[in-house]
C-alpha cells in the first residue's frame, strides 16, 4: 500500500480521484490551496485508489496522508 | 655501476600495489555492483593524466630479508587532469581491509588534502568504506586507545574557501568517510551502491536499540532530500560526469576568474514562449524549469540539490558562454515559501558563488517566508535571516528577475536593496509586504469589526486594494520602493546576456578570498 502525502501546510482544494480509480505516475490526484495557490499534487506511483482520507475544505499539515494506493 | 636492478625493483613493488586487496576481494567488490578505486581514477581523469604519489606506501612482509607479499595502503592519492585542467585525486580501497584507516592512509589523506591547498587546485574526495576512520582494532595494535584525530582538518575545512571541493560516495560510507563527503562543495551518490550515515547499522542497533539495514539507515532514498548530498546518479560513471560538469563552471581556485567558453547560442534569442508563460490567473502556479531552459544558454543548465528545499531551485548555468549561478523558486512546492532547508540551501549556495566569483541571478516568484506553526516551531524566521544575510554579504553582481510574487521579508530579503538595485520586473510582477488575504483584515480590524456590513466592506476594501495592484504605479515612484525597469519577458535572454558581460569585468578586482570565508 502506498501513500501520496500533503506536500505543504493548507487547504484540501479539490479531489480529483474516486476509490477504485486507476491512476498513473504524474497524474494530478488533489489540488491543495494555500496562500491564494492552487497546487496540485501528482502520484508518484500508478495503481487503484483504495481510500481517499480527507474531504475537500480540510486542513492538512505538510506530511498527512491524503491518499493510499494499492 | 647501475641502478636498473633497484628500478626493477620499484616497478615490482607497483605491480603489488596495483592488485590492491587481491583478486579475491575485488571480484567481491565487482560482484557487489562497484567499480574498483583503481579503474575509478582511470575514468573520472583524463587518458593517461594520473600522476600517483605514495603507490608503493603499504604493510610489506619479509622472508629471508625479501619482500613476499604486500598489502598497498588503502587510500590512493595524486594528480590528474579533469577536461585539460588539473586536480587532486583522493580515493579509497574498498577492498583492502574495507577503507578502514591506519597511520599510512592517515598520512596520505592529510597530503592530498595540503597538496590541494599549497597548488590551490581542485580537490576531488572518491570516498568508500570508512574512509579512512578507526576501527576498534588500533588499541590492539598498537596497546593504547587512541585519542580521535579528524586526519589533515585544517586544511580541509580551509580549503573550502580556497579551491573547489568535490566527492563522490561511492559504496557504504560511515564516520570520518560520511564526513569527508559532507565537507564538500558538491557531493553525488549512486542509487544501489551508496549508502552513508555517521555510524552503520551495528553501531546504531547496540548503540540505540534501531535496527535497520544499511539501505534503511542511509540509502539514496534517506539522503535524496537529507542536504548531505547534492545529486543522486545511477551509475559511478553518472557521478564523473556530474564531477566533471560541477567543476567546468568553477575556476581552478579563488584566484583565478571562472573559465567562459564559446557558445553557438544567440544571445539575443527571444523565445515568443516567454509571453505566456507565467498563468494570468493568479492562483495557478507555473513550471520554473522551462522558463530557465528558454533564458539560459542551451544545455548548460546543472541543478544542484533539487530534493533539498525544494521550493527554490540552486544551479549553475551560462549566458553567452559566462558561468553564473541562479537562484529560482518553484511554487508548485509548497507554493514556493521559504522553509527551513531552503535558507539553508541559499546560504550555502550564495556562498559557493561568492568564494568562486560567480555572479547571481535570481528568479523572484516569491511568497515570502513559510508561515503557520509548524513553521513557527522550527524557527524559521531564524533560518531565513541567516540566509539574507548570505545575500547582503555577498559583493559579487547579482541581479532580480521578478517573474511573479515578491513579498515580505522573504521576498525583500532575495536581494540587497541597498546596494545598486538591478531589478527586472515582468508585467506578471506583483509585490507588497503583506499579502491582501489577512493584510487588509489587519489593517482594517477595527472598521471591519465595527461596521453594519463587515462582508460589504471586506469586498469594497478587496476591490480596492485590487485596483492598486499593478507594477506600472511601482515604475512611476522609482527609487527604494519602486520597480527600476519592467520589461517584455522575451527580452529576458539578452538582457541577461548584456548583464554578465558588465559582471565579468567587475570580477577581476574582487578575486582572491572572500571577506568571510564559507563553511560546508
Amino acid at each position: 500500500m502506498n501513500k501520496i502525502t500533503s506536500s505543504m501546510t493548507g487547504n484540501v482544494w479539490k479531489i480529483l480521484v474516486n476509490v477504485g480509480d486507476q491512476v498513473e505516475i504524474g497524474q494530478e490526484v488533489v489540488i491543495l490551496e494555500s496562500m491564494k495557490m492552487e497546487i496540485p499534487i501528482e502520484s508518484e506511483i500508478s495503481g487503484k485508489v483504495s481510500e481517499i482520507k480527507v474531504k475537500e475544505g480540510d486542513f492538512v499539515n505538510e506530511g498527512d496522508v491524503l491518499i493510499t494506493i494499492e | 655501476m647501475s641502478w636498473q636492478p633497484e628500478v626493477d625493483e620499484l616497478r615490482r613493488r607497483e605491480k603489488l600495489a596495483y592488485q590492491m586487496g587481491g583478486k579475491e576481494n575485488v571480484e567481491r567488490h565487482r560482484s557487489n555492483g562497484k567499480l574498483p578505486v583503481r579503474e575509478r581514477i582511470q575514468r573520472l581523469l583524463d587518458k593517461d593524466t594520473f600522476h600517483e604519489i605514495g603507490a608503493i606506501a603499504g604493510s610489506a612482509t619479509y622472508q629471508n630479508g625479501k619482500l613476499v607479499d604486500f598489502e598497498p595502503t588503502n587510500v590512493i592519492i595524486g594528480t590528474g587532469k579533469i577536461n585539460g585542467r588539473k586536480v587532486v585525486v583522493s580515493a579509497d580501497d574498498f577492498t583492502v581491509r574495507g577503507g578502514a584507516g591506519d597511520l599510512t592512509s592517515m598520512e596520505k589523506q592529510i597530503y592530498s588534502e595540503l597538496m590541494a591547498y599549497e597548488l590551490k587546485l581542485p580537490m576531488v574526495r572518491l570516498v568508500d568504506g570508512t574512509g579512512g576512520g578507526g576501527s576498534v582494532t588500533s588499541t590492539e595494535d598498537s596497546g593504547y586507545p587512541h585519542v580521535p584525530v579528524n586526519p589533515g582538518w585544517d586544511y580541509v575545512v580551509n580549503n573550502i574557501g580556497r579551491v573547489p571541493v568535490v566527492a563522490a560516495c561511492l559504496g557504504s560510507v560511515a564516520g570520518l568517510g560520511a564526513a569527508r563527503v559532507a565537507a564538500s562543495h558538491f557531493s553525488v551518490m549512486v542509487e544501489g551502491i551508496s549508502q552513508l550515515f555517521t555510524a552503520g547499522p551495528l553501531i546504531v542497533k547496540y548503540g540505540i536499540g534501531e535496527d535497520l539495514t544499511k539501505e534503511e539507515l542511509g540509502g539514496v532514498e534517506v539522503h535524496r532530500s537529507s542536504g548531505v548530498i547534492n545529486n543522486i546518479v545511477k551509475s559511478e560513471d553518472e557521478a564523473f560526469e556530474q564531477i566533471k560538469t560541477f567543476l567546468s563552471y568553477l575556476p581552478n581556485n579563488v584566484w583565478e576568474l571562472p573559465p567562459v567558453i564559446k557558445t553557438e547560442d544567440d544571445s539575443n534569442r527571444k523565445e515568443e514562449e516567454l509571453i505566456s508563460a507565467i498563468p494570468r490567473n493568479r492562483r495557478k502556479p507555473f513550471k520554473i524549469r522551462p522558463i530557465l531552459q528558454m533564458v539560459f544558454d542551451k544545455g548548460s543548465i546543472f541543478e544542484m540539490g533539487r530534493h533539498y528545499g525544494g521550493d527554490t531551485v540552486t544551479g549553475f548555468a551560462r549566458l553567452n558562454g559566462y558561468p553564473v549561478g541562479f537562484l529560482a523558486n518553484d511554487p508548485y512546492v509548497r507554493g514556493g515559501g521559504l522553509s527551513v532547508e531552503s535558507c539553508h540551501k541559499i546560504e550555502r549556495f550564495v556562498d559557493l558563488c561568492q568564494t568562486f566569483h560567480l555572479p547571481i541571478v535570481n528568479f523572484v516568484d516569491q511568497p515570502g517566508v513559510s508561515i503557520g506553526l509548524a513553521a513557527e516551531k522550527q524557527g524559521l524566521i531564524k533560518h531565513a535571516v541567516r540566509a539574507i544575510s548570505a545575500i547582503y554579504q555577498a559583493t559579487i553582481p547579482m541581479v532580480e528577475i521578478i517573474l511573479r510574487r515578491k513579498y515580505g521579508v522573504g521576498g525583500a530579503g532575495m536581494s540587497n536593496a541597498h546596494r545598486l538595485r538591478q531589478r527586472y520586473a515582468w508585467p506578471s510582477a506583483d509585490w507588497g509586504s503583506l499579502p491582501l488575504e489577512g493584510g487588509i483584515q489587519v489593517a482594517y480590524r477595527r472598521k471591519l469589526e465595527s461596521s453594519e456590513n463587515p462582508q460589504a466592506l471586506l469586498e469594497k476594501l478587496v476591490s480596492k486594494y485590487e485596483s492598486f495592484r499593478s507594477p506600472f504605479l511601482t515604475a512611476e515612484a522609482f527609487g527604494l520602493f519602486g520597480i527600476e525597469e519592467i520589461i517584455d519577458p522575451r527580452e529576458t535572454r539578452p538582457l541577461l546576456c548584456d548583464w554578465v558581460e558588465d559582471a565579468y569585468s567587475l570580477l577581476p578586482q574582487q578575486l582572491g578570498p572572500s571577506t568571510h570565508s564559507m563553511r560546508p
